[in-house]
């Protein structure tokens, strides 16, 4: 049983901003409520208003146009790994999401509600940095960009602000050059290391290297320590440097001792599928 | 059949108008009240059952406009103008599924405790995908855990209900 | 969880024994302490402890007893509380030892962490990260207050 709430069902942004800005701490944005109902079980938070953003228009599309890729934040995960736009322009997006937690999850979870509850042991965050993508944070007057790097700020913290709704991610469109992998290790039921990498490859040299690593540590973070050793290289040269690489993206990924694993142990984990991505994304 | 809760001074009433396995239903919930308590307390369906209420094992599995949800972790306002299946729903006046067929002649239960949520994930993975591989079928049911069998039943029960359903003898 | 921290701070031992002893001053310098009250001099102490780990916010009423002083050099004290909300208890075995070093005041703490109950569920690694910052914090505020000459 949960505790009584009352439920908002506003039907535009700046609605929801003027209930979390009044309200505070004691209402909550709920979309699919796949993590928030279950803290709320769990007795480890209490609301008393909860605020139906399910209600708002125009946030559960996916649209390419102009170079970029538009997901809205009501998405669900079965919407994007189910999308034929996404299929053809980030199909490395959409293996991720057809790898996100189970088939009940994805239908309800919404990617919006992933990355703002930013549990640590999460998919997305972790490519979206690698992708370079930018999340848009709305409020009654204005909204601002954030640049995915920047929207991850520690476990179960973002930059957002109370009053602001995320409500859409924009995802530059990869290039015919452009390669990407995302590798997840896990055997719990959230996965414990995620490293994801994007470049560029004209002919053998790769430009533009994007490294994060997630799950490890309390939030996903770009790598730009281990990009260094990889950017501008040949292909060659690149695989002769990823141990390198690996080394410094584990230190970087602030691994947690949990029961996931031992901080050394993640860090080794993350060195080894920095090597399997990287392979796979040159493939 | 629906027996209210009893009613705090301030609750806040939703009307919810769904059908249950075919039949239209109109009850009043309270925000705060699950899916999964809703169908077993007030309308007696015990099929779906409450597990490990974290959304990680697929015995709370209902069918919502043909989609799968986890019964324990949606909030029972979500069903409204939506249909709703559970087992109890699948048999055509009498007339098993073949799932629930295929489960019963190749040995797909044992103590039968996740054998409702199986069967429904199963009806969705073989609408979508009537002919899956079982490496389709073990991605779609990753989220469906039986303690007892081992799963090899539970593959070959649906494997077989895929053959039938698809014209082919099971 | 064990934690250890050292912080050298501009003033003479004198000056850092009797700061702590201020309670109301010293406590106030833990983040998300507040309300701290005397209920027994040099004994007994009360505060409030609100810290929070993205929307996980725990209110712990706190009380805190010296077991041990050596004058100028020593306390250890165990703060202990329970947050009926979540249903957590927290337990702190704190070891404060001064020394002196060229002048200045070399401020020691160690400090015996332990969580018990739902918060647990956020995880070990989590919530050391937390305790860890929140010492460090209480670290820089303390040397702050006494280098500040507030």
């Amino acid at each position: 049983m949960l505790r009584r709430f009352r439920l908002d069902e506003p039907e535009s942004v700046a609605e929801v901003s003027e209930i979390l800005g009044r309200f505070g701490d004691s209402a909550k944005i709920y979309a699919g409520g796949t993590e928030l109902l279950l803290a709320m079980k769990e007795g480890l938070v209490r609301y008393e208003r909860l605020v139906n953003v399910k209600r708002l228009k125009g946030l559960n599309d996916v649209v390419a146009n102009n170079g970029t890729v538009k997901i809205g934040a009501l998405c669900t995960h079965h919407q994007l790994e189910t999308s034929s736009v996404l299929q053809q322009r980030l199909p490395v997006l959409v293996k991720l999401e057809q790898n996100v937690a189970n088939v009940r999850v994805r239908q309800a979870g919404t990617i919006g509600g992933n990355l703002c509850f930013a549990e640590p042991h999460a998919d997305p965050g972790t490519l979206l940095i690698a992708l370079g993508a930018k999340m848009t944070a709305q409020k009654s007057s204005s909204q601002r960009e954030i640049a995915a790097e920047d929207f991850f700020v520690d476990a179960y913290e973002t930059s957002l602000q109370e009053d602001e709704l995320l409500t859409e991610i924009h995802i530059p469109a990869p290039t015919a050059n452009a390669r990407s992998a995302y590798l997840k290790f896990g055997y719990l039921e959230r996965p414990s290391v995620g490293v994801a990498v994007a470049f560029n490859l004209r002919g053998s040299t790769l430009n533009d290297v994007k490294i994060a690593v997630g799950c490890a540590g309390p939030a996903p973070r770009r790598v730009p320590e281990a990009e260094g050793v990889l950017s501008g290289k040949s292909t060659d040269e690149a695989a002769r440097n990823i141990a390198q690489a690996g080394v410094i993206a584990g230190r970087a990924s602030q691994a947690l001792t949990d029961l996931h694993g031992s901080q050394e142990y993640k860090e080794h984990i993350v060195g080894v599928l920095l090597k399997r991505a990287f392979q796979a994304a040159i493939s | 059949m629906s027996k209210a809760m009893s009613r705090h001074r301030d609750a806040q009433s939703i009307a919810v108008s769904f059908t249950l396995n075919g039949r239209l239903q109109e009850i009043e919930v309270e925000p705060h009240e699950l899916l999964l308590d809703v169908v077993r307390e007030r309308f007696g369906l015990t099929g779906v059952k409450l597990s490990c209420d974290v959304q990680v094992c697929g015995a709370c599995t209902l069918l919502v406009d043909g989609r799968p949800v986890s019964a324990c972790t949606t909030l029972a306002f979500e069903v409204r103008g939506r249909s709703v299946l559970t087992i109890e729903g699948l048999a055509d006046n009498g007339n098993l599924h073949p799932l629930q067929q295929a489960f019963i002649e190749h040995g797909g239960f044992q103590c039968g405790f996740c054998t409702p949520g199986m069967i429904l994930a199963a009806k969705v993975l073989l609408d979508e995908n009537p002919n899956p591989s079982e490496a389709e079928l073990k991605h779609f049911m990753h989220g469906n855990l039986c303690r007892c069998t081992g799963y090899k039943k539970i593959i070959e029960s649906i494997m077989a209900a895929a053959k039938k359903m698809r014209g082919g003898r099971a | 969880m064990q934690f250890e921290k050292e912080v050298e701070i501009s003033a003479p031992k004198e000056k850092v024994w009797n700061f702590i002893w201020d309670v109301d001053r010293f406590i106030a310098c833990v983040p998300g302490c507040k309300e701290a009250k005397t209920l027994e001099d040099g004994k007994r102490y009360a505060a409030t402890m609100v810290e929070k780990v993205g929307p996980f916010k725990v209110e712990f009423p706190t009380t805190i007893e010296v077991l041990e002083r050596e004058e100028m050099t020593r306390i250890k004290a165990r703060a202990t509380g329970a947050d009926n909300k979540i249903g957590s208890r927290m337990k702190i075995d704190l070891d404060v030892t001064l020394r002196e070093h060229d002048n200045k005041t070399i401020l020691g703490f160690v400090a015996g962490v332990d969580i018990l109950g739902k918060l647990a569920a956020l995880g070990h690694g989590i919530i050391k990260r937390k305790a860890d910052q929140v010492l460090d914090e209480f670290a820089q505020a303390v040397k702050q207050k006494l280098e500040g000459g507030a």
